[in-house]
C-alpha cells in the first residue's frame, strides 16, 4: 500500500536522503512565492462577497496549499540513495560445518543452512560475488558447499568470523550471511570478541538453523566437581539438566566400573535447566575417573550428551586449625576427640587452664605455640582455619587481633568464634578490632548473651543446601538427622545480622528461634559464628553408635579449611568439552605475600604421552598470579606442572590434573542458540532470519554500507500521492464554496 | 426440691488420732520418696537442676554391696557428702579457669541425666554394687566420653569388691597402673612426686594406709584411642583431704595434693 502511495517502499525512503533535482536559483523561489501568496490574498479579498472572515480563511489555506504542492512537484523531489555498486562488491556465504549441524527433524541443519545461502543470493543479490566459506574451529574458504559435510569436532564462531573478514576485505566485502544454529564449543561469544567483530564495519546477517527446543532430549549440561579431595570426604558434585519437558531423570555416577551413588531428579515444567547435587564418598587416594550419566529416553537424537566424565585427586594433605581456647570445657574436649582420629586435619589448641598456665594439645613440635597466641603473620597464616572460643577479646594485643584480620582477608583463612561465658559478645569482640569480620554486630560486653538453657537446633534451607552440614545421604534424610539431634547444652544471642550474613542453624528457644551457625565471606576468606558451646551433648546424649557429633565436626573443620587457598597452588579451569583450559598459578611465601621475580612456565601433559610446554604470564589483578590459556586438544586426563624459577633456578612446583572432553564438545548444546546469532547481527548491523523467512535479505544485501557503494537518485515528483493530495485540495474548495455560495 | 443433708458422726478414736497420723504419713511419705525407688537416700534428686556452670561435681549414688555397714549410718556413697566437693569445687574455681558450680549433685547410674554430666565421682568403691544394667549404663557413659575418678577404698578385700562390678562394666578392659608419663599427672599440676593420701583417722592413729593397703596405687581404664576413662586411687582417701581441707590438724600438704590430683583429673577429662 504505502509503495503504491509513494512509489517506493518505506525501507527504500528510510535508507535514502529526500532531495530536490530542479536548480531553481533560491531568490528567485522566494519571489514567487511572495507573489503567488499575495496575488491570491488580493484576489480572494476582492471576491469575498458575503463570505465570513473564517470562510475566507479556510479558502486562502487550501488554495495555499495546492500552491505548496505545485511548488514541491516543479521542484522535483527524488530520493538519494546509497546502493552496492554492481560487480565490485562481494558477499561471504558462510555455512557452519560443525559436528552439531547434522542433527535434524528430516533434513539436517547442515543442508537447511545450504538451502537458504542458496535462496539468499539467488533471489536478490545480483551483482555481488560470493565467496564461500565454513567453520568449525577454524574458518575455511572452498570452492563449493557441495563436497562439505558437517564434521568438525568444535566451533569457534567468532574467531572464524574475523579470520574471514579479515581476510575478505581487500575483495570489497559487502556483507557476512553466516548460517548455522549457533552452537559455540568455545565458550560463545564475548563482549571484547563481539566488539571485535563489529570493528570491521561489515554487517553480519544470520539464518538460524534447528530447533530452540528439543523436547525428546535430555542433556547434562554441567558437572562441577571438586578437583582436589581428601581420603574418605564427601564430595559434593552439582550437576545442570537441559531439558523441554517435565519428568524425573536418573543419574548415575560410575567411578570406573563401580556404581557410586544414583540420584532421582525431578525434572520441573516451568523450567529448563534443572540443578542437582550428588553426594559422593571417596575413599581410596588416587585419581578417580567420575562418570556422570542421566538415562536416555528411546526418542533422543543424542545420547552422548546424557554423558560427563570429570578427574578428582584424592590424596592425603595435612591442615592445620588452631584452636584458642580460654577456658576448660566439655565443647573443647569433645571437638578433640570428634577430630582425634582425623589424620588430614591437625587441631592444635591453645586452652587457658589456669589464669598463669596455657595448655597446649595437638603440637608438631615442642616449640610450637610456646609463647601464646600468634602474634605475626608467619605464625599464624601456617594455619587454614581459627577457631576462637570462650575468651575474652582483652587477652589478645592489638596486633594479634590485626594480624586475625589479615589472616581471614589476606591469607584467605576461616575464622570460627564459639560461644561462651567469655566468647562472642560476652568476651567484648563486638568491639574489637575484628568486629568487622563478623557475619554479625555483636551484643556489648555489658549484656550477658550467654544462656545455659538446652534448646533444639533446626536446619534453615540455605543450611540444607551447604554440604558441611549434611548427616545424612539424602535431603530428607538429612533434615530428619537433624531434627532428631538431641539439644545442645547452651546458647548465645548473636546480634544483629550483617546483610552479607547468611544463617545456616537456628536454634528454637522459649522467647523463638535465633541464628546458631551464621557466616559471611569476608576478604579472601569466611568467617563463622557458632552461638552454642553445647553441641557435645550431641554425643553424650546420643547412642553410642551414632556419629552425628562427629560427622558434624569433621565435615565442618573440613569446609573451614577447604575454602583457604594455600600459598602454593595451580588450577586449570575449563568448561567442558572445551578445548582449552585457563591454568591459574599462585606463588606466595609463608606471610602469603608473592614471591617476587619469578617466571613461570607450565609443561602441560596428556596421559597418552603428548606433552609441550608453554609460559604463564603475570597477571593483572594479582601480583602473586600468573596465567595462560592451555589448548587441551585430546580427550583424556591431562597433567599440569606449574614450574616457578628464580634466577633460572626452580623454586616452587605446582600440579594439577584436568580431564579434557574436547572430541565431545559438539554432542552438547545441540539446541539453537538463535540468542547468540541475534547478538552477531546486532552488533554488526546485520539481521537475524528464519530460514522460512529470507524475503528481506536481497534488499538488505543490495544497500549494505560496507563494501564499494555509488548513489543513486530515484524521482518521486511522479508519486501518486501528490496528485492525490492535489484532487483532494481543489476538490474541497469547491464543495466549501458550493455550500456556501458567497465566494 | 429440697434435699437435706446429714452429717455422718466421725468415730471418737479417729477424731483422737487423726493429727498424729497425718504427721506421721507425711513423714513416711517424704522418708519414702527420698529412698524407695533411686536410692538417693535423704537427697532430692531435683534439689538442684539449674545449671549454672559448666562443670558439675557429680557423685555416684550406686547401690551398696551386701557387705556394706548397715544400720543407721550413711550410705557408702555418701561419704565426705557434702564437705568433699564443696571444698573441692571452691578450689577449682579458684585455681582454674574452669567455670564450676558452686554445688556438687548426686545421680543414680541409671539417671538419664547422667549423660549431662561428663565427670563423675564415685567414693568407696569397695562397697558398690553394680547391677547388669547400671554396669552397662556406666559402660556407655564412659565410651560415650565420660569420665569416672573411683577413690577412699582400701586393701585387697575391697580391691575384689571394687573389681567385681568394674568388670562388669568393662569385661575386657585391663586396669593398669597409670604411667608416670601420663597427660592425667601433667596437664596442669605435674604430680611426679606422689605420696598416700590418708584419711582424717591418720590424725589419731598416725597411720596413712587402712586394712592392708599399705601401697598407694594410681591406676586407670583406658579407651580405644589411649584415652583415660576411669582414674582409680585405690589405698587412698583424697575425698576425706578434700573434706578435712578445713581440719587444722589435717596436713596440709596431704590436702593441697588431693586438690592437685582432682584438679588434674577433671581437667584431663575436659581435654582428652
Amino acid at each position: 500500500m504505502f509503495e503504491f502511495f509513494f512509489k517506493y517502499s518505506l525501507p527504500d525512503y528510510a535508507r535514502s536522503d529526500l532531495v530536490f533535482t530542479a536548480e531553481w536559483p533560491v531568490w528567485l523561489l522566494l519571489l514567487i512565492a511572495t507573489v503567488a501568496v499575495a496575488g491570491l490574498s488580493v484576489v480572494l479579498w476582492r471576491h469575498r462577497g458575503g463570505a465570513t472572515t473564517g470562510q475566507l480563511l479556510s479558502v486562502w489555506t487550501l488554495q495555499l496549499v495546492m500552491l505548496v504542492l505545485v511548488a514541491v512537484l516543479l521542484l522535483q523531489p527524488a530520493l538519494k540513495t546509497e546502493q552496492l555498486k554492481p560487480g565490485e562488491n562481494t558477499v561471504a556465504l558462510v555455512v557452519d560445518n560443525s559436528g552439531s549441524m547434522a542433527y535434524g527433524e528430516g533434513p539436517r541443519r547442515f543442508d537447511v543452512a545450504l538451502e537458504s545461502l542458496a535462496a539468499a543470493i539467488s533471489s536478490g543479490s545480483t551483482g555481488l560475488t560470493a565467496q564461500r566459506y565454513t567453520i568449525s574451529d577454524v574458518a575455511e574458504p572452498v570452492e563449493t558447499f557441495i563436497s562439505t559435510e558437517p564434521d568438525g569436532t568444535s566451533t569457534s564462531i567468532a574467531d572464524s568470523l574475523i579470520d574471514i573478514i579479515d581476510s575478505a576485505r581487500s575483495q570489497s566485502l559487502a556483507a557476512v550471511i553466516l548460517a548455522s544454529d549457533g552452537i559455540d564449543t568455545a565458550g560463545g561469544i564475548s563482549a571484547s570478541q563481539l566488539a571485535d567483530v563489529a570493528a570491521f564495519g561489515v554487517p553480519i546477517h544470520t539464518i538460524g538453523v534447528g530447533r530452540d527446543r528439543i523436547p525428546e532430549d535430555l542433556e547434562l549440561t554441567q558437572l562441577v566437581t571438586p578437583t582436589k579431595a581428601l581420603p574418605g570426604s564427601t564430595v559434593t558434585a552439582r550437576i545442570a539438566i537441559r531439558h523441554d519437558r517435565e519428568g524425573e531423570a536418573r543419574v548415575r555416577v560410575y567411578d570406573g566400573d563401580e556404581l557410586l551413588a544414583t540420584e532421582a531428579v525431578q525434572l520441573a515444567a516451568n523450567t529448563t535447566t534443572t540443578t542437582a547435587k550428588v553426594n559422593l564418598d571417596l575413599r581410596d587416594a588416587g585419581y578417580h575417573r567420575l562418570q556422570f550419566s542421566v538415562d536416555g529416553v528411546d526418542t533422543e537424537p543424542e545420547l552422548r550428551n546424557n554423558v560427563r566424565s570429570t578427574l578428582v585427586k584424592v590424596e592425603e594433605q595435612q591442615f592445620r586449625v588452631l584452636y584458642f581456647e580460654g577456658e576448660p570445657r566439655w565443647e573443647y574436649k569433645f571437638m578433640r576427640r570428634a577430630m582425634d582420629p582425623d589424620g588430614d586435619i591437625r587441631l592444635v589448641s591453645l586452652l587457658r587452664v589456669s589464669p598463669n598456665k596455657f595448655y597446649r594439645q595437638g603440637l608438631e613440635s615442642a616449640e610450637q605455640l610456646e609463647a601464646g597466641f600468634p602474634a605475626t603473620r608467619d605464625e599464624l597464616f601456617a594455619y587454614d582455619a581459627l577457631i576462637i572460643g570462650s575468651v575474652e577479646a582483652a587477652s589478645l594485643s592489638d596486633q594479634q587481633q590485626q594480624v586475625i584480620g589479615d589472616f581471614v582477608s589476606e591469607r584467605g583463612g576461616s575464622l570460627l568464634m564459639l560461644a561462651g561465658p567469655n566468647g562472642l559478645g560476652n568476651g567484648g569482640w563486638g568491639q574489637s578490632a575484628i568486629a568487622d569480620l563478623l557475619p554479625s554486630r555483636l551484643p556489648p560486653s555489658s549484656v550477658d548473651s550467654f544462656v545455659r538453657t538446652k534448646a533444639a537446633v533446626q536446619l534453615t534451607p540455605q543450611g540444607a543446601d551447604t554440604e558441611m552440614l549434611r548427616l545424612a545421604a539424602t535431603v530428607e534424610e538429612n533434615r530428619t538427622a537433624w531434627a532428631s539431634l538431641p539439644e545442645v547444652a547452651d546458647y548465645q544471642a548473636t546480634g544483629n545480622m550483617k546483610p552479607a550474613a547468611m544463617t545456616l542453624l537456628n536454634v528454637v528457644t522459649e522467647t523463638g528461634s535465633q541464628p546458631l551457625l551464621i557466616t559471611q565471606p569476608y576478604g579472601r576468606g569466611h568467617v563463622y559464628v557458632l552461638a552454642s558451646g553445647g553441641t557435645w551433648r550431641w554425643q553424650m546424649s546420643s547412642p553410642l553408635e551414632d556419629q552425628s557429633h562427629e560427622t558434624f565436626w569433621r565435615q565442618f573443620m573440613r569446609a573451614l579449611v577447604a575454602s583457604a587457598p594455600q600459598g602454593i597452588s595451580l588450577t586449570a579451569d575449563s568448561s567442558q568439552g572445551a578445548t582449552e583450559v585457563q591454568l591459574r598459578a599462585e606463588f606466595r611465601d609463608d606471610a602469603f605475600r608473592p614471591v617476587d621475580g619469578i617466571r613461570v612456565s607450565a609443561v602441560v601433559s596428556h596421559e597418552g604421552g603428548d606433552s609441550y610446554t608453554l609460559d604463564l604470564l603475570p597477571s593483572q589483578d594479582d601480583a602473586a598470579v600468573h596465567v595462560a590459556d592451555a589448548p587441551l586438544s585430546e580427550t583424556g586426563t591431562w597433567y599440569v606442572e606449574a614450574i616457578a624459577e628464580h634466577d633460572g633456578a626452580a623454586i616452587h612446583v605446582a600440579r594439577t590434573s584436568v580431564y579434557s572432553e574436547s572430541e565431545q564438545a559438539e554432542y552438547f548444546n545441540i539446541r539453537r542458540n538463535s540468542a547468540l546469532l541475534r547478538r552477531l547481527s546486532d552488533a554488526t548491523g546485520g539481521q537475524y532470519f528464519e530460514p522460512a523467512d529470507l524475503g528481506a535479505l536481497p534488499d538488505l544485501l543490495r544497500y549494505s554500507n560496507a563494501g564499494i557503494t555509488e548513489q543513486i537518485l530515484r524521482p518521486v515528483w511522479d508519486a501518486p500521492v501528490l496528485f492525490l493530495l492535489l484532487f483532494v485540495v481543489k476538490f474541497g474548495e469547491w464543495l466549501l464554496r458550493r455550500r456556501w455560495r458567497t465566494i | 426440691m429440697t434435699v437435706s443433708q446429714r452429717k455422718l458422726p466421725m468415730p471418737e478414736f479417729i477424731r483422737k488420732i487423726r493429727i498424729p497420723a497425718i504427721v506421721v504419713l507425711l513423714v513416711a511419705a517424704t522418708v519414702s520418696m527420698g529412698q524407695s525407688d533411686d536410692g538417693l537416700g535423704p537427697i532430692s534428686r531435683s534439689a538442684a537442676r539449674e545449671s549454672e556452670g559448666e562443670f558439675h561435681f557429680v557423685r555416684l549414688a550406686y547401690s551398696s554391696n551386701r557387705f556394706a555397714s548397715q544400720g543407721g549410718r550413711r550410705a557408702a556413697w555418701q561419704t565426705d557428702w557434702p564437705d568433699a566437693e564443696q571444698h573441692f569445687l571452691k578450689g577449682v574455681n579458684r585455681l582454674t579457669t574452669v567455670e564450676a558450680a558452686e554445688n556438687g549433685r548426686v545421680l543414680i547410674p541409671l539417671d538419664a541425666d547422667i549423660f549431662d554430666y561428663p565427670w563423675i565421682y564415685a567414693v568407696e568403691v569397695g562397697h558398690w554394687y553394680l547391677n547388669h544394667q547400671e554396669a552397662t549404663r556406666m559402660r556407655d557413659y564412659l565410651l560415650r566420653g565420660g569420665f569416672l575418678m573411683v577413690d577412699d577404698f582400701h586393701g585387697t578385700w575391697e580391691w575384689t569388691s571394687f573389681k567385681a562390678s568394674m568388670d562388669k562394666v568393662f569385661p575386657d578392659r585391663p586396669i593398669v597402673d597409670i604411667p608416670q608419663d601420663d597427660e592425667a599427672f601433667h596437664v596442669l599440676y605435674d604430680l611426679d612426686h606422689r605420696i598416700q593420701i590418708p584419711s582424717r583417722m591418720f590424725i589419731y592413729s598416725g597411720q596413712t594406709w587402712e586394712r592392708d593397703g599399705v601401697t598407694p596405687h594410681w591406676r586407670g581404664i583406658y579407651d580405644d584411642e589411649g584415652r583415660l576413662m576411669v582414674a582409680i586411687n585405690f589405698n587412698m582417701d583424697i575425698g576425706d583431704a578434700w573434706e578435712h581441707a578445713d581440719w587444722p590438724d589435717y596436713p596440709e600438704n596431704m590436702t593441697a595434693l588431693a586438690y592437685r590430683f582432682g584438679i588434674n583429673y577433671l581437667i584431663y577429662a575436659m581435654t582428652h
